[in-house]
């Protein structure tokens, strides 16, 4: 690994008045878990490294019953699965940590880290779509929230301008008579990285119509993505096994997969349009029983 | 560059000098000459480079030793007190879960921060807990039956 300068900021704004200054050349380092192994590899040769793990505003998890949930960007996905607030109020989010890569990596890689990555094969960010979740940013001249799904441009490439940094992902209330989620399908062991990730969530109206709908496929392309015809398909109908197959069967022409070691760009489509059935589905009974 | 870096290391106070490009496990190994800890693939799949860090497995390969600053750092031989072996090492021993002993470091402290954790995971969570940890003797089936009578299970 290349040697680089290290700094330690205390503050949010201290933090990005030095990535400010290092233009280009210096990075924002969170849990590490994916920066050491791209430093490693020599695919990232940061001149600065900015530690912002000594900052403690970025920490904890709080409930509001109007903003909802507030993830801190360095709440380590541990923490988000066995947090105690979180399991009260959206145990769909621990349930998706548990098989979130390992131990090791889910008790040192953060959660604002994992977003801010524009890592493609992940988990999370799929899921937090699906719920309407939003971003805090911070930059040396002030602060801005934006949808997470805005967030991202291309493979590993994000909006966050060079000082910005993700503070905080905040997750609105949930309506009544939802039902969200999400499944994770392994083509070879099961930690490894998913080879196709859906997620689905929906809002339940009168007569058991599906108000909201939302369908994320995550994997299958540069970004997460909607599956925007899938949900306009489904939305304002009750859910049957016919339209959640035919919902299924719009999605996998709705994202780009690339043929690699977890399967071919046929055989992804064809997980797509299964896991997006079985996902509405389930999300759909559990909106019902609710 | 290098930093100073203050840390426990097995209860023991430690001060050390190093770069910033190190990674923790170099340290642990080469400086500090505890070489429980193994490198093995690098990209934190494998875990037999594990080491608790504030009582949590991390891969060792892949933490900054300057990020574990201010830390407590827990290594295999930290694990027996006062000449007394950890009842996991016990359980090792007395099921045969090892062969060549490579990866019994990280499964030893692996299944020490589950137990830290959850004292009494059923057998579902010990599997969920040390997926990430390779044994390539195949002794899964040792290692956890240690663990379960360890577990009280």
């Amino acid at each position: 690994m290349k040697p680089f300068e290290y700094l330690e900021p205390t503050t949010v704004s201290e933090a990005c008045a030095l990535l400010k200054k290092g233009g280009g050349e210096a990075r924002v380092f969170a849990g590490g878990a994916l920066m050491t192994i791209l430093m490693k590899e020599g695919l990232l040769e940061p001149k600065t490294l900015i530690n912002i793990k000594r900052i403690s505003g970025l920490k904890g998890i709080d409930f509001h019953p109007q903003e909802g949930l507030a993830i801190g960007a360095l709440v380590t996905h541990h923490e988000l699965e066995t947090s105690g607030i979180v399991k009260e109020k959206l145990p769909i989010l621990c349930a998706v940590e548990k098989d979130v890569a390992n131990i090791r990596v889910r008790s040192m890689a953060t959660v604002g880290g994992n977003l801010a990555s524009g890592e493609p094969l992940t988990d999370l960010p799929q899921v937090f779509i699906a719920l309407d979740a939003r971003i805090k940013i911070a930059s040396s001249s002030g602060e801005r929230v934006m949808p997470l799904e805005d967030l991202y441009v291309d493979y590993y490439q994000t909006r966050l301008a060079g000082d910005e940094i993700v503070t905080q992902v905040i997750v609105p209330p949930v309506p009544e008579r939802t039902g969200i989620e999400y499944i994770r399908f392994s083509s070879s062991s099961v930690v490894d990285k998913p080879c196709v990730g859906v997620a689905t969530r929906i809002s339940l109206g009168p007569q058991r119509l599906c108000q909201t709908v939302r369908i994320v496929l995550g994997c299958v392309g540069p970004t997460p993505l909607r599956a925007k015809k899938a949900e306009a398909l489904v939305a304002g109908k009750p859910l049957d096994p016919k339209l959640a197959e035919e919902a299924g069967a719009v999605a996998t022409g709705e994202c780009s997969p690339v043929s690699d070691l977890r399967g071919s760009e046929r055989y992804k489509r064809a997980v797509v349009g299964v896991l997006v059935r079985r996902a509405l589905a389930q999300a759909y009974e559990s909106a019902s029983r609710s | 560059m290098k930093k100073s870096i203050h840390f426990r290391v097995n209860g023991i106070d430690t001060a050390i000098e190093v770069e910033t490009h190190q990674m923790l496990l170099q340290v642990v190994r080469e400086s500090l000459g505890l070489t429980g800890a193994k490198f093995a693939c690098g990209i934190q799949v494998c875990g037999t480079c594990t080491l608790l860090l504030n009582g949590k497995p991390v891969s060792g390969c892949s933490v900054l030793a300057v990020d574990a600053d201010g830390s407590d750092v827990l290594t295999v031989e930290g694990l027996a007190k006062d000449g007394q072996l950890h009842p996991l090492q016990e359980a090792f021993m007395e099921f045969g879960a090892l062969q060549c002993g490579y990866c019994t470091p990280g499964f030893l402290l692996t299944a020490k921060a589950l137990l830290d954790e959850n004292p009494h995971p059923s057998e579902e969570e010990i599997r969920s807990y040390l997926a990430g940890n390779f044994c390539r003797c195949g002794c899964y089936q040792e290692i956890m039956r240690a663990i379960q009578k360890v577990a009280g299970r």
